[in-house]
């Protein structure tokens, strides 16, 4: 016993740079660790040493990364400081936009009202054939997961499944699914720039009567490039899309998708 | 060594300034999470890069890393260390995550095989930065076999384990090089 508790101690620096070998000698470690004040302040100022190493090779990072970032935090909610959040719950973050929007509604007036029902009659017939296209797409997509087994060697991550696909107007969009977190990870090569006053727009596309939800606009290209979009809260069924819309985007899709991929 | 060196005072106002940012980022607050971006997404970036070299897929698990900083925030507990060290370590996780797989680390060998990193890559990639130049004659101040190993697990991502199998050396001697190497690193560095 003694000799083993040596031995886990020994482990300490080890520990503190990220190095034991499998999640099963963490977990024993950190098991160790709790009963060990000696360690406990060992591994802090291991950790704190790497931290510096980590520190010294910094690099100034992309920058799409911060708008990409800051656009999933606007959307993501946070998780409670402990795991059964038994110990106090924050609210969560408010949603700013909704307000905004209802103070908007409250301003449209009526003939505005009537002229929105038309545009929405004919978003529905555009919806209708989204999709219609969609269930193409998602025929079509059949054959391609024989291509993504293959696709997946390559690919890193241990549960992590890529779709790549041409859109309708050229270049690429790739998709990697992690089906344990139900989040979707968006990258597209080559898409020609929107023409003047129109954007990308994401979609999530339900089905089994789930609804369509905007995810927001698709960034700037950057050498070609646009992404790692995060986009999460992927219900099962759901059809990843991105249509053209006007400037600022729109609540529904009024275009049929220059692609779509099973989410 | 140490005595040569002119005692650089931490900055521990702006560590604190940090570590009060993030329990704001605990509570939702946005703005307060922009300034931690600002602060924290070169050293994560750069960290990652360093990990798992393809830059695409940095990008990718920055924005990971970054979001789980969001998400988590209020699990930030400052008695247990600074904010930069818990941010840190989720970088370094999930940069490893990332290689660890065997495809992934196949995949890599082949981009280090076309890629040729040089030697002292830590060199190559520090910041003119006069924390980043003490890391580097910190790094200097250890032994070969010390520095090699400890290079190996953090920047490479490598588990003792793979270390030892790369360099032919028994586990235990590797535990030991990594163990005196970072206490070395520690007292040069000045961390309590």
């Amino acid at each position: 016993m003694a000799l083993l508790r040596r031995r886990q101690h020994a482990l300490t620096a080890v520990y503190a740079l990220g190095a034991l070998d499998t999640a099963a000698e963490v977990a024993r470690f950190e098991r160790h660790l709790a009963g060990c004040q000696g360690c406990t302040s060992e591994v802090h100022g291991f950790r704190e040493t790497a931290t510096r190493l980590g520190m010294a090779v910094s690099r100034e990072p992309p920058p799409a990364l911060r708008a990409a970032v800051m656009g999933e935090v606007a959307r993501t909610s946070q998780l409670p400081a402990t795991d059964d959040g038994a110990r106090y719950r924050r609210p969560v973050p408010r949603r700013t936009l909704l307000p905004r929007l209802a103070v908007a509604g409250a301003a449209v007036g009526v003939a505005a009202a009537i002229a929105l029902g038309v545009v929405l009659v004919n978003t529905q017939n555009q919806l209708d054939q989204t999709q219609q296209q969609l269930g193409q797409a998602r025929r079509q997509l059949a054959t391609t997961k024989t291509q993504l087994a293959a696709i997946n060697a390559v690919r890193t991550a241990a549960d992590a499944t890529l779709v790549a696909k041409a859109t309708t107007i050229g270049g690429t969009v790739t998709v990697v699914k992690s089906a344990s977190m139900h989040e979707i990870v968006v990258t597209t090569h080559g898409l020609p720039p929107p023409r003047a006053g129109k954007v990308y727009q994401l979609w999530l596309i339900g089905t089994n009567g789930n609804k369509i939800r905007s995810q927001g606009l698709l960034g700037t290209a950057r050498s070609g490039r646009t992404g790692p979009v995060l986009v999460s809260g992927v219900l099962p069924g759901d059809i990843f899309g991105i249509t053209v819309e006007p400037a600022g985007g729109t609540v529904q899709p009024t275009v049929a998708p220059i692609v779509a991929i099973a989410a | 060594m140490r005595a040569s060196e002119p005692e650089l005072p931490r900055p521990e106002s702006a560590d604190r300034h940090l570590d009060g940012l993030l329990a704001r980022v605990g509570r939702g607050d946005q703005a307060a999470f922009e300034a931690v971006y600002d602060n924290l997404a070169g050293p994560v970036y750069g960290l990652i890069l360093r990990v798992v070299r393809d830059p695409a897929q940095s990008e990718e698990v920055s924005q990971e890393v970054l979001l789980e900083v969001w998400r988590t925030a209020a699990r930030f507990d400052p008695a247990r260390g600074r904010a930069a060290t818990w941010v840190m370590t989720i970088a370094h996780r999930r940069a490893v995550d990332r290689v660890r797989s065997a495809a992934a680390a196949t995949a890599r060998e082949q981009r280090t095989a076309e890629v040729p990193v040089p030697h002292d890559a830590v060199a190559d990639t520090v910041e003119a930065s006069l924390d980043a130049e003490r890391v580097r004659r910190c790094l200097d101040g250890l032994t070969e076999h010390q520095r090699e190993s400890i290079t190996l697990a953090y920047y490479g991502g490598y588990s003792y384990r793979q270390v030892g199998e790369r360099l032919g050396t028994a586990l235990s001697t590797i535990k030991t090089r990594i163990r005196d190497g970072l206490i070395r690193m520690r007292d040069c560095l000045g961390v309590s």
